[in-house]
């Protein structure tokens, strides 16, 4: 188990810990307004003592010129550092958090002042996660997910950045609170609590001599290792899945123009060094646009593999019991790590989306359906897996949602007036775009390529509608909703149907006379919507039906009625 | 398995259809919808027009989108009302709120009561000048709200407070 070593050592520093308890504790059940960790501000005097040294050792070391002109960047670098660390002691200074029986609440702002609570049924999620300048520092910043409209891209409930040790408890706090709130013989108060589990703790550690003597909560953690069900680990190869993509182009040309400003700044100007080893003119155009692709593609591939390693380090995906709920928990990452936990009662399904153009390696984005996680966030909290292969994406799943693995069940393909609706819209398309081309090309005004380009969408336009239906498919697997949909991705999305409150049936004129029908089911978790394009009219209505069971009964009626 | 996979659909045989929603809407959301075509697509279609006749080089480019344009705009004032006004109806029970909608496309929508989260009538300022408005009941999914529009303005304040009572019954969290 890769997450162990990390948490015993926090562990294995009981002081810590049991100073911020008994800190927690002291402040009795209410609970005491807190700040943040006060190395906030040491590594933020480094941080801006780092920006800085670009610009000595270009002085320094590299004896470049000390004008505005050759400096800019640095100055630039530097303002940069100082400025976010100011910002940063601004923050730490007004910030304060604190958890009561009910909430856990934060202030924080200089000029506007916040005041934020969350009530404890109301968090969906803690997430813990570090850049390297934190974890060197021991720190940890911790989020609370709770609900916020995803959508709306409400900010999120974070402390940036606490110990370690107290992020450990905040997390302890924040997720086993839940039992307390739920055990029917009103449990005790958070403060009680604590006390409650270290004196347990402590007559543990009495009959065993040494050993458990050491965290809080540890008799909980304890516990809680042994129920741990890892669901998945890193495999090394996966990397494979990572290596191509478009952005593999977009991180070469950062890396190779990043790399060729370095050089200039200190005075060496790579493109000249590469000339003696490549004849450009010898070359010629396709020649440098073959060799760019070509080297811009190995370096792409390699910065993402590495940045693929430095992110899924120790990648562990594994199912953690806490009071009445489960924590589907990830933890990733080699310099800036990262926890997510996420609230099991909260999960309404899972998607495996399969990109086009990976296809063939059977390639798979595996994300869980769930409330109150954020869908835009750049570090995906709700990717429960790595980029990978289809059969370890849908072995997951099924894990995650237990019987009867719906992503094993064949899909209900859709009728072929589906493909006979795309492959009008395609041509539509295509003519719409003649149209609007014709006129000028016809006049004189537009070259005669465009008239060309404006033809070749036709095909382009057929291709895409053929695979579009090839992807659609539907089906009711016991409890869930399955649907199948995508041109660029194929996504196949796994929901609860008890999670679906409103079903919508939508049919255009074009699709009345084709006999289809778009079933939407509407859910608060994931894209909100899910929808099942083009089912033939007669089954939309049985779909609408069993996707949110009993809904729509009473306005169903039999037309012609049976003899 | 906790539940059946047939639970709550009853054996539906062919024949079986949706009904419509038993209210119509007020006649006066006609005048409503064509007094909207004409202020938004009629702006439209006149910036486009002047912009041709001011803009001598992009009438050549402008003429077909223009020529669209006009098209989409007889249509938005003199068949859209009259086909909106036949399609949309709307019913409230102690379940569900259901209600249909659209004309090209059409729509019909069920959210159940025991998941409604908010309930607005709102009323823009043409709607005001009407004496209509729109009822919005708004579920936890942020796509899945049943806009009733055309409703007179007393009918869909006693509807909404009706349904407020009616989601005040239910328990949970709604999501």
């Amino acid at each position: 188990m890769t997450g162990a070593p990390e948490r015993s050592g926090a562990l294995e520093r009981p002081g810590a810990l049991e100073r911020a308890a008994q800190s927690l504790e002291a402040a009795g059940p209410d609970g005491e307004w807190r700040g943040l960790s006060v190395r906030v501000i040491w590594v933020d005097f480094v941080r801006s003592l780092v920006s800085l040294m670009p610009a000595v050792l270009a002085i320094g070391v590299f004896e470049v010129e000390a004008s505005l002109e050759s400096l800019w960047p640095f100055a630039l670098l530097a303002a940069w550092g100082v400025i976010g660390a100011v910002a940063d002691i601004i923050r730490w200074i007004f910030t304060r958090y604190r958890v009561t029986e009910n909430e856990i609440e934060r202030r924080t702002g200089f000029l506007v002042r916040r005041h934020r609570s969350v009530r404890h049924d109301r968090i969906r999620s803690v997430d813990t996660h570090a850049k390297l300048r934190h974890r060197i520092a021991g720190l940890r910043v911790v989020t609370v997910g709770a609900g916020q409209q995803t959508n709306t891209g409400e900010a999120a409930f974070v402390l940036d950045a606490l110990t370690r040790a107290d992020a450990e408890l905040l997390r302890e706090l924040l997720l086993q609170e839940r039992r307390d709130a739920w055990e029917p013989t009103g449990g005790p108060r958070d403060g009680d609590r604590i006390f409650q589990s270290e004196s347990e703790s402590e007559s543990e550690s009495a009959s065993e001599s040494e050993g458990a003597s050491s965290g809080v909560p540890a008799g909980a953690q304890e516990r809680q290792r042994e129920d741990i069900e890892v669901l998945a680990g890193l495999r090394p190869w996966w990397v494979v899945y990572h290596l191509f993509s478009i952005w593999a182009y977009l991180l070469a040309a950062g890396l190779l123009w990043g790399a060729y400003w370095l050089a200039a700044t200190f005075g060496v100007d790579l493109l000249d060094l590469s000339s003696r080893f490549v004849d450009w003119n010898e070359l010629g155009w396709g020649g440098v646009v073959v060799l760019g692709l070509l080297v811009g593609g190995v370096v792409g591939a390699l910065g993402m593999g590495v940045n693929f390693f430095t992110a899924y380090w120790r990648f562990e995906l594994a199912r953690v019991p806490s009071a009445k709920t489960t924590f589907l928990r990830t933890r990733r990452g080699l310099f800036s790590t990262r926890e997510v936990n996420r609230d099991e009662a909260r999960i309404r399904g899972v998607s495996i989306g399969e990109p086009l153009l990976w296809r063939w390696m059977k390639m798979a984005d595996t994300t869980v359906i769930t409330t109150g996680l954020g869908l835009w966030d750049m570090e995906e909290p709700t990717a429960i897996l790595p980029r990978g292969p289809r059969g370890i994406a849908r072995d997951v799943a099924a894990r995650v949602l237990g019987e009867p693995r719906p992503f094993t069940m064949p899909v209900e393909r859709h009728p072929r007036a589906a493909l006979r609706r795309r492959l009008w819209w395609a041509t539509a398309l295509a003519a719409g775009v003649l149209s609007c081309v014709a006129l000028p090309v016809a006049s004189g005004t537009a070259p005669m390529w465009l008239l060309w380009a404006a033809l070749g969408v036709w095909p382009l336009g057929l291709a895409g509608a053929v695979i579009a239906y090839r992807a659609l498919g539907h089906a009711i697997v016991g409890d869930y909703l399955m649907v199948r949909a995508g041109l660029m991705s194929r996504t196949t999305s796994v929901l609860r149907r008890d999670a679906v409150s409103t079903i919508a049936v939508r049919q255009s004129i074009l699709q009345k006379r084709l006999g289809l029908s778009t079933v939407s089911a509407m859910t608060a978790a994931g894209w909100s919507v899910y929808e099942a394009p083009d089912v033939a009219s007669s089954e939309a209505l049985r779909l609408a039906a069993q996707a949110a069971p009993g809904l729509i009964d009473e306005f169903l009626e039999t037309s012609s009625p049976e003899i | 398995m906790p539940s059946n996979s047939n639970h709550g659909a009853p054996a539906l045989d062919p024949d079986v259809a949706v009904r419509l929603p038993r209210l119509r809407i007020e006649r006066r959301a006609i005048i409503w919808w064509t007094i909207r075509a004409l202020l938004l697509w009629g702006s439209l279609l006149a910036a486009l027009l002047v912009s041709m006749v001011l803009w001598e080089p992009a009438r050549v480019w402008l003429t077909v989108p223009a020529i669209v344009l006009g098209v989409i705009f007889l249509a938005r004032l003199c068949v859209e009302p009259w086909w909106r006004y036949a399609v949309h109806r709307w019913e409230i029970t102690e379940q569900a709120t259901y209600a249909s909608k659209g004309w090209i496309v059409r729509e019909w929508r069920v959210a159940p009561s025991s998941r409604i989260q908010t309930v607005d009538a709102v009323r823009g300022p043409l709607e005001q000048l009407l004496g209509l408005s729109t009822l919005r009941v708004t579920t936890a999914s942020s796509s899945g709200a049943v806009n009733i529009s055309g409703l007179d303005r007393k009918t869909a304040e006693d509807a909404a407070q009706r349904l407020a009572l009616v989601a005040e019954l239910s328990e949970g969290d709604a999501t």
